[in-house]
């Protein structure tokens, strides 16, 4: 069985700009994959390019070993809901299911059902609130029992209630199709809510990526004096060095237990980890005003 | 997918539907004064015409107490071009302004297969709809052809064979454009004016040209041409053979009045002459079917132009 994705050296270049650049990851074990990152960092990019509506101008994507692009069969792979969940507006629930079990072979009625969680399907696509058509949309891509299900920004348009319906929807049909999940969203939270695994891209390149306890595990705050930088024992990588007076604060990650007592060691939370790395502008200290230069004309 | 297609052009497709039935209706209406004068004239006595005497008189009088009806009926030329801007150019263009491609492409059916089968489906029933319509021009048409023949337009672009071809064309070129344009309305435009372009640019440089046209040499300077043919050209010659400017005809028909002459008589005494260059309505077949084959091979160029473009282009 080969991995449910799997890219190497993927490239995705509009025009001039690389919107996505030398990715490379394998998804290997059912699990739910966040892929996080600020706006244009290449999330959505990555998911066109998984489920085969975009060409990578470099590189190769492979969905359960097949290609998307160019091999039909994988698409019966892959489940996509794509950003704000198209559907068609004119449609009732019932013809959009029937509209999935013709466009799909493999299709499972009762799971799609089940999902929509008795939405009439007399109810037209129009009338339905964000909450019912994210999950209309959900069900419609469970319901093919994909190996690999596809999320772009699911939960941008949901209050926290329409969030939480949600995400009991997609447990339950993951847990029914043990299908592997990608999410792709920029807000942190939503990760450290459903995610097993994180990947973290910014301006097209992959940034960051493991599973979340190793990420936690691996990163430090320590917090003390100011003073010149050297190396400190058991600090692989200074990610991010913060000042405010003559305080100094460092998120590192760490290879060994930091036995310095100058430094006070603080675990890290997930959604600061993120911003961390998405932020690394913030590693340049900030410049002193140049003076400026007055000259007197007299 | 025909449920798919069907539910999705649904509104258009009974919209089709309704038109057509609108057409037969008023068609009826319209034609029934058309027979009654046919019949009550014994016009079909008069074919080709005056082959009995008065035959001339009543076939003009027939002619125009209903040129204004045959000339609306013109206007059915407009229909096969409707399929094109409603049917053809949203079948693309509207999946991509709502952004429901992302749900379409991405079934188990790859999306040149599904274009494929839509238009495919949907060809079908707007030939079918075509093939309607020309058959009920046809019937309104009968006895202005019987009079007037039919391989001149008036009959010829609202009868027979063209008629599905063009709605073919016209519906490949909407969907083409949506495939290029990806909005409803730039897309309706552009099929509509590359339909009509094209269709009237063969109308106009080809469709003469399909077989040899026939030359008659008319005695006298009436037109005396067989209403039938389709006339392209009816010069005036003069006894060598060049062609007579209308200011020296006029001169010497002026001249003829000076010295008291029958201007008629008097242009023959010169030897000018009547050329008519026409197609005959024995061709009528024949020219459908070629027109029908050339609009059949620019729709389904239009249709592997789609499908390579819906194949390539980045979504």
């Amino acid at each position: 069985m080969s991995a449910p994705l799997e890219t190497t050296a993927l490239g995705k270049r509009y025009r001039r700009t690389w919107a996505l650049r030398d990715c490379t990851l394998t998804i290997s074990e059912p699990a739910i994959v966040g892929i996080a990152g600020p706006n244009g960092a290449g999330k959505s990019t990555l998911l066109g390019l998984a489920v085969g509506l975009l060409e990578p101008t470099e590189g190769t994507v492979r969905v359960a070993g097949r290609d998307p692009r160019h091999d039909p069969a994988a698409l019966a792979e892959i489940g996509y809901v794509a950003q704000e969940a198209p559907l068609y507006r004119s449609f009732t629930v019932g013809e959009m299911l029937a509209f999935a079990r013709a466009s799909n072979n493999r299709w499972d009625d009762a799971l799609a059902t089940e999902l929509l969680a008795g939405a009439s399907s007399q109810t037209r696509v129009a009338a339905l609130s964000p909450g019912q058509r994210a999950q209309l949309a959900l069900a419609l891509a469970l319901g093919k029992r994909p190996a690999l299900l596809l999320l772009d920004e699911p939960f941008a348009l949901l209050d926290p209630l329409a969030s939480r319906a949600f995400l009991g929807a997609l447990m339950d049909g993951v847990s029914e199709t043990g299908s592997t999940v990608v999410v792709a969203t920029r807000l942190v939270a939503d990760i450290e809510r459903v995610c097993e695994r994180v990947v973290l891209l910014g301006t097209g390149r992959v940034r960051l990526e493991g599973t979340v306890e190793e990420l936690l595990a691996s990163h430090r705050l320590l917090t003390g004096a100011r003073r010149p930088l050297g190396r400190i024992r058991g600090v692989e990588q200074i990610v991010r060095e913060r000042y405010s007076g003559r305080q100094a604060t460092l998120l590192v990650r760490v290879n060994g237990p930091i036995v310095d007592p100058t430094w006070s060691v603080d675990e890290i939370g997930l959604e600061d980890l993120l911003l961390a790395y998405m932020a690394p502008e913030e590693l340049q200290p900030p410049q002193p005003p140049e003076p400026s230069r007055l000259r007197w004309h007299g | 997918m025909a449920w798919v297609t069907w539910r999705q052009h649904r509104p258009q497709l009974l919209m089709t539907a309704g038109l057509l039935l609108l057409v037969a209706l008023a068609a009826l209406v319209t034609d029934l004064p058309v027979r009654a004068a046919y019949h009550r004239h014994a016009l079909s006595s008069c074919l080709p015409s005056a082959t009995r005497p008065g035959c001339e008189l009543i076939v003009s009088h027939f002619r125009s107490e209903f040129a204004s009806r045959a000339a609306v009926a013109r206007y059915l030329i407009v229909l096969p071009a409707l399929p094109g801007l409603f049917i053809g150019a949203p079948l693309l263009a509207r999946e991509f302004e709502h952004g429901t491609f992302r749900l379409a492409w991405t079934q188990s059916i790859p999306r040149y297969r599904w274009l494929l089968s839509k238009t495919f489906l949907l060809s079908l029933a707007t030939i079918a709809a075509a093939a309607l319509l020309a058959v009920v021009a046809m019937w309104w048409r009968q006895p202005f052809d019987n009079v007037n023949g039919r391989i001149s337009p008036a009959g010829f672009d609202v009868e027979g064979l063209v008629v599905p071809a063009y709605a073919f064309f016209a519906l490949a070129v909407g969907v083409l454009a949506g495939a290029l344009l990806r909005r409803t309305i730039p897309a309706m435009s552009l099929a509509a004016g590359a339909f009509f372009a094209v269709r009237l640019g063969v109308e106009k440089l080809l469709r003469p040209h399909y077989l040899g046209a026939l030359h008659r040499t008319a005695n006298g300077l009436t037109q005396g041409s067989r209403a039938r043919d389709w006339v392209l050209q009816n010069r005036l010659v003069d006894a060598v053979g060049h062609q007579i400017t209308t200011a020296r005809e006029d001169r010497a028909i002026v001249h003829a009045q000076h010295a008291t002459v029958d201007p008629q008589s008097y242009l023959l005494s010169l030897g000018w002459k009547r050329v008519i260059t026409y197609q005959p309505d024995s061709r009528f077949w024949t020219f459908q079917a070629i027109e029908m084959g050339i609009f059949v091979f620019l729709a389904l160029l239009a249709v592997a132009a789609a499908l390579v473009l819906v194949r390539r282009t980045p979504a």
